[in-house]
């Protein structure tokens, strides 16, 4: 059975949510933590409403609506999420409140709004839809992780349409504390130059994709989404080449059928060898793209590297601030989405335009 | 009582984060749930918690609810008459 994306939506340090060719708009930044761009969330949801959400459930619910109004569906069959961190900014507030007023007199809003599936949740609550809602809270395969749950409820045949997608929040706590493991650089740096930095660390960001999903072709399908593999902590790269082989000859594609890889290379020198390995092991002639120049480094960034693949197939072009290496053929066909969250959650999506 | 039901049109916009509500906005006398302001279960609870941490009052029957948090006024009335009481 193939599964086919037929609508999209996305919001994200770019301006993502705009209607336009891809990055028209190329939103540029000379920093180290990357806020996603709010578009004007009272076209979906309602002011009463919108009081209580944090910054993560409102972008959820947009790329949610954005997504569902792309693919002309009013009600999906099941809600997906994949959050690593969940509301974060809310159970900050929640936890800060306990402190500060000794565990007494505690309001229900910023514990209601803490928890993980709080944007599953919301999306449903404002739809009205009963149907299934499932939240993946699995770190780096949170979002590969909806994803395949959504492939197996349409497999079975108990839904037709899911809407599935992938987010997460930078905050101003999240950000000190991994700034302490190590995680960003110490210093701004240009997006455009990331890639090309010569030291450890990347840019911290954040965002919100969804997907509608369905065995039937929309009015706006471009693509279908071919295969969905996740890695847990591989031993040396070669692992990781020997999966991506296993992977393509599963979906009977040998490596010369990839048009373009995209890559999640984060401009961190120790995380993006494996990407250098790789490629020039299966892919070195092949052009590459990458995205977390783009929007950051957080657990389900593959959300916007698979939200950005879709889009360069229906556009069949790879904007220039995306593009990493070679040129893109006239024709892209097979794209193939490399991505690994701090060397430990190595994940392959393939998407094949229909 | 005036200045109390200023002072809460003011904490109840913070305490409920009503964007885009100012004080002038909220009537003295207008319904705070369904129609008026439209609040709904969970602001009676911040509600509730409001009265707890700004003026020390604590309700003892929440049949009483409906009536306490109708308006602005009701609420104004409670709190004056809950003050005196503990004076």
């Amino acid at each position: 059975m193939n599964i086919y994306i037929n609508g999209t939506g996305c919001i994200s340090p770019q301006e993502t949510a705009q209607i336009g060719p891809l990055f028209s708009t190329l939103k540029e930044y000379d920093q180290v933590r990357l806020q996603a761009v709010d578009p004007d969330y009272k076209q979906w949801i309602d002011l009463k409403q919108i009081r209580r959400m944090s910054r993560v459930v409102k972008m959820g619910v947009g790329a949610a609506n954005l997504s569902m109004e792309e693919a002309g569906i009013k009600m999906p069959d099941a809600i997906i999420t994949g959050t690593a961190y969940g509301c974060l900014d809310d159970t900050g507030v929640f936890l800060n409140k306990m402190v500060s007023q000794e565990e007494q007199m505690l309001t229900p809003t910023a514990f209601i709004q803490s928890t993980h599936n709080t944007v599953g949740g919301q999306i449903a609550l404002l739809l009205g839809c009963n149907a299934y809602n499932n939240t993946f809270v699995h770190r780096g395969f949170s979002f590969e992780n909806s994803l395949l749950d959504a492939t197996m409820i349409l497999r079975e045949g108990e839904a037709k349409t899911v809407l599935a997608g992938g987010l997460d929040e930078i905050t101003h706590y999240s950000y000190q504390v991994l700034s302490r493991f190590g995680l960003y650089k110490k210093a701004p740096v240009k997006t455009m130059e990331l890639l090309k930095s010569p030291d450890r660390g990347t840019i911290a960001g954040e965002g919100a994709a969804f997907f509608v999903l369905s065995p039937e072709k929309g009015t706006h399908t471009v693509a279908e989404l071919a295969g969905v593999c996740t890695i847990y902590k591989p031993l040396w790269e070669g692992e990781v080449i020997g999966e991506i082989v296993k992977f393509l000859e599963a979906q009977d594609l040998t490596l010369e059928d990839i048009d373009l890889l995209v890559t999640g290379r984060n401009g961190d020198i120790a995380q993006d060898e494996i990407y250098e390995e790789v490629a020039a092991a299966l892919f070195p002639d092949h052009p590459e793209a990458c995205f977390k120049h783009l929007c950051g480094e957080y657990p389900t960034a593959m959300a916007f590297g698979a939200w950005m693949a879709n889009r360069i197939i229906a556009e069949q072009d790879v904007p220039e601030a995306a593009m990493f290496y070679g040129q893109a053929p006239a024709r892209i066909k097979n794209v193939l989405i490399y991505n690994h969250h701090q060397g430990t959650h190595h994940a392959l999506i393939l998407l094949k335009a229909c | 009582m005036e200045k109390l039901m200023e002072d809460l049109k003011s904490q109840i916009i913070e305490q409920l984060n009503l964007q885009e509500v100012k004080p002038e906005d909220i009537g003295n006398d207008e319904p705070l749930f369904k129609t008026g302001l439209g609040l709904d279960s969970i602001d009676a609870l911040e509600l509730i918690v409001l009265l707890q941490q700004h003026y020390n009052i604590r309700i003892a029957n929440p049949e009483q609810g409906p009536e306490i948090f109708h308006s602005i006024r009701t609420m104004a009335a409670f709190i004056t008459a809950q003050q005196k009481q503990q004076a």
